[in-house]
């Protein structure tokens, strides 16, 4: 067997030793070191994207967070200002309605005065009537001149039967 | 069968060219050839590969990535944190052993793996570094590494020599199991390529058909040995940091 030929041992040895302390120390000071930089810089690059993708999202949520605050917000104002008009017409319209209120009142009761004060006059003219024509009537039948006075009271003490 | 013709003549070094130094025979053999090779290819490839250290990785870029993980992640699976600094180290023999072998798939190339003196070296150097490694870091302490705690005390004198002798023959069973591996290997891929040719008519083919099935076995088991190469190594480099 070969292999067991000691003839070749010390430059196997030799040569096993050069060739593998030069592999060795080429891929320790050049090859490794190189690509452990390359993954290094992928690693350093996915770590920098995932912090300002992470970023990014802090930074929609809270956008989203003002948006929503900001809707909350016109949502009172215009309730507020729903309410502030419903009050402002509510109010305009109750004085409207006192002050027709107090129109009709005032209109009623002049109306009513008037009223009144025409039923006083035509009670008036009708005793007048009355006494001219029971004036008239009792002259005509008889010859008997009666007084306004007495006829005024007559009329008066029997005034409960006309009405 | 004439000698020429042997299964194992594959694994006769030709020296090609003569060198001597104080006395010793260092010749550059084909042996040693399959080594620079080996080397060239790994540092060529590591190299040229990264040259451009794109964060977005070429297909060949990638290739140089995933070994450069699957070590880094074998060493930090077994020994941890402090398996960084061997790091180099491991990933080398790794390589070394690897492309070894694969070099060694290419017809008429010399395979140093096959070779006990190659990889008893490696081993040694592995079981050396270990060792001192060990008396680093516990000093006197390490010897306890031969005493298993939680045995009956009369059944130490029969374990301790036994844990002594399992420690001493790894650098053997190291070496041996890829020396044996490959050796096996290529020794059956001559013998049935012999066979390829003695045999009569067209019954050649058969065996033929074998050896392709066995060359892609032999891929796997070179892979395979790298593998196991680099993974007892880190075993025995996280004995040396942790102690029964």
């Amino acid at each position: 067997m070969p292999q067991l030929n000691p003839e070749f041992f010390v430059s196997q040895l030799f040569w096993l030793a050069v060739f593998f302390t030069f592999l060795f120390v080429f891929l320790w000071r050049v090859s490794l070191p190189r690509i452990a930089t390359v993954l290094e810089k992928r690693q350093n690059k996915i770590d920098e994207n995932l912090s300002s993708a992470k970023e990014l999202q802090e930074q929609a949520v809270e956008i989203e967070k003002k948006i929503n605050d900001q809707i909350n917000k016109a949502k009172l104002e215009t309730d507020e200002k729903i309410k502030e008009t419903i009050n402002a017409l509510q109010e305009n319209v109750s004085s409207q309605l006192s002050s027709l209120d107090k129109d009709l009142e005032k209109k009623v009761s002049d109306a009513e005065k008037e009223i009144l004060k025409s039923k006083d006059d035509q009670m008036k003219n009708i005793n007048n009537e009355i006494v001219n024509i029971t004036k008239l009537t009792v002259g005509k039948i008889t010859d008997i001149e009666l007084s306004d006075n007495e006829l005024n009271k007559v009329i008066e003490t029997h005034k409960g039967n006309f009405n | 069968m004439a000698a020429k013709d042997s299964p194992l003549k594959q694994f006769e070094i030709d020296p090609i060219s003569n060198i001597e130094l104080g006395g010793y025979n260092i010749s550059f053999t084909n042996s040693s050839f399959a080594m620079l090779i080996t080397v060239l290819m790994i540092t060529l490839f590591l190299t040229l590969t990264v040259n451009t250290r794109s964060i977005i990785p070429s297909r060949m870029q990638l290739i140089s990535e995933l070994m450069y993980n699957f070590i880094a992640q074998l060493l930090s699976d077994t020994v941890g944190d402090n398996g960084k600094r061997y790091f180099p180290f491991v990933f080398s023999l790794f390589m070394f052993v690897l492309i070894g072998n694969m070099v060694g798939m290419i017809p008429y190339q010399f395979t140093f793996t096959s070779h006990i003196i190659v990889t008893f070296a490696l081993a040694a150097v592995v079981f050396i570094g270990v060792t001192i490694l060990g008396f680093i870091n516990h000093g006197i302490k390490f010897f306890t590494f031969f005493y298993i705690p939680g045995v009956p005390f009369y059944m130490h004198p029969l374990l301790i020599p036994i844990e002594v002798i399992s420690y001493l023959s790894r650098p053997i069973s190291l070496s041996v199991r890829l020396f044996a591996n490959m050796l096996a290997g290529h020794t059956l891929l001559k013998v049935f390529a012999g066979f390829v040719v003695s045999m009569p008519f067209f019954t050649g083919v058969f065996p033929l058909a074998f050896i392709v099935a066995l060359t892609g076995l032999e891929i796997l088991i070179a892979f395979l040995q790298a593998y196991v190469f680099a993974i007892l190594t880190c075993l025995y480099i996280n004995d040396a940091y942790h102690l029964h």
